[in-house]
């Protein structure tokens, strides 16, 4: 069964999202993570580049696989998490930490169509 | 939709195998960890189930004549009980299948093909069968196929009941046995650069042979990992390096052309061919190449592109086989990937990324 941390939201494509003010952390979960296997390459955006809700905002390979990633939300990276670029497999290790990219939210309501933890434990049943 | 399932399907079932459709069948594309088993396989002893790949045999006073004007390889000055790989060409040169032949006798030969050309390789086979005075059985649905592969492969074997004494045959060697009025049969081939055993035998032979294997810690590896082997040695695949519109000697197969065979399909117009393409290999050390990437020079002239790519286990860089224009490129250019609009800089490596330890 793979871990869901309760407090963080959630996207249809396995994302997670931890929202402080207006700023978003995404990651991918342990969902995500244990489909891909082995992750071995991650491309992260530059810092300030503008999201697009929807659009994929880079991607996470494994060894025989490229994948897309997906923001939710729109917004202006702050931060990229460079550490996971040198050691992509610290996502296998521990997803809820290795976060990608922190984004300044241009419009909270975007938020609403998210998943809580319990409604993310059900999508994933179904999936699984 | 798959619809064909191996006699080993139930067994991928247990073990939680992740199953893909493979040329309409439903397959293991891994087990619990690919980058293990390919570990596995390089370092002690894996086993794969590769039933799904066809067997013709082709029997009669004219096998050998026959099967030696097919292909272009040399299967008639070639000793009983040895394997030869080959591909089978039309006139026009260009490759209708990769495939390795069994020389079983001077009158019988088992061929093995790729799943997803069994059909096309029966009827160009059967066409010209009916020239010489032999006959072509495809008996693809009452054999399975397994792999063994690895350094300890030959151990492992010796160590099991298998119904005969599994002899110390030399690599692209055949072993053929009578176990209960069938035939099976070992050669030491396979498609990971290592030691290794493929054995050819009716399904409730093999699915004994896999659950003793298993009892033994065999690891099931998938096609998953045995794409990752054969690319770290440069094999290629047909659908990825070889198709219908190249020739072996767009392909890095001008060994497998024996010119001096008085006969064969395809002899006449790759005498005179000056070919288009030739494949790389490259490594990057940044990213991944993948299937389809296009290949491009300094100035952004596209060169080719990528027919294989993986991250590869063993030397944990991204590797890929291309197949680029020779009008295009010169030994010595720099050689550019295109991966999502970026550029990222390969060699072009003369040897395989790995050196499998086959004998």
């Amino acid at each position: 069964m793979a871990k869901i941390i309760e407090g963080l939201l959630y996207t249809d494509d396995h994302e997670w999202l931890a929202i402080e003010n207006d700023i978003a952390t995404i990651g991918i979960t342990d969902f995500a993570q244990s489909s891909l296997g082995d992750i071995v390459f991650v491309e992260l955006p530059e810092e300030s580049t503008e999201l697009e809700s929807s659009n994929s905002f880079g991607v996470v390979e494994s060894i025989k696989s490229v994948s897309d990633l997906y923001t939710p939300i729109s917004g202006t990276v702050t931060e990229k998490n460079s550490t996971i670029e040198d050691t992509p497999e610290s996502i296998n290790e521990d997803p809820y930490s290795s976060w990608l990219i922190k984004v300044k939210i241009s419009d909270k309501s975007q938020l609403d169509s998210l998943m809580d933890s319990k409604a993310y434990e059900q999508h994933c049943e179904q999936n699984s | 939709m798959s619809s064909l399932k191996t006699s080993l399907y139930s067994e991928h079932v247990a073990l939680k195998a992740k199953l893909v459709d493979f040329a309409g069948w439903e397959m293991p594309i891994q087990y619990k960890n690919l980058k293990n088993e390919v570990q596995t396989i390089r370092n002690s002893v894996g086993m794969f189930d590769v039933s799904h790949m066809g067997e013709f045999f082709i029997e009669g006073p004219d096998a050998i004549d026959c099967v030696d004007k097919l292909v272009t390889n040399d299967v008639k000055n070639s000793k009983v009980l040895k394997a030869i790989y080959s591909p089978l060409c039309r006139e026009d040169g260009t490759i209708i299948d990769d495939l390795i032949v069994y020389k079983i006798s001077e009158t019988k030969v088992m061929i093995c093909v790729n799943a997803s050309n069994i059909t096309k390789d029966y009827e160009w086979i059967q066409e010209h069968v009916e020239n010489f005075n032999c006959t072509l059985k495809d008996e693809s649905e009452n054999y399975s196929l397994i792999a063994v592969q690895g350094p300890n492969s030959f151990d492992t074997l010796k160590s099991i009941s298998l119904g005969f004494e599994l002899k110390n045959i030399d690599y692209y060697s055949l072993q053929m046995e009578k176990v209960e009025d069938s035939y099976i049969y070992i050669a030491r081939t396979g498609y990971t650069g290592e030691d290794g055993f493929e054995i050819f035998a009716p399904h409730n032979y093999i699915k004994n042979l896999w659950r003793n294997l298993l009892e033994k810690n065999v690891e099931p590896c998938g096609l998953g990992a045995r794409d990752v082997l054969r690319l770290e040695v440069g094999y290629p695949l047909y659908g990825n390096e070889l198709n219908d519109k190249v020739t072996p000697y767009d392909s890095g197969l001008k060994w497998t052309v024996k010119m001096q065979k008085e006969d064969f399909i395809g002899k006449e117009t790759l005498a005179n061919y000056s070919p288009e393409f030739t494949l790389l290999k490259l490594s990057l050390e940044k990213g991944i190449p993948r299937t389809g990437y296009l290949v491009e020079n300094r100035e952004g002239q596209v060169l080719g592109e990528i027919t294989s790519g993986t991250m590869s286990v063993t030397i944990n860089k991204g590797i890929a086989i291309a197949r680029v224009s020779k009008k295009m490129y010169s030994p010595g250019d720099n050689i550019f990937v295109n991966i999502r609009d970026k550029k990222y800089e390969a060699k072009v490596n003369k040897k395989p990324f790995v050196n499998g330890g086959h004998k």
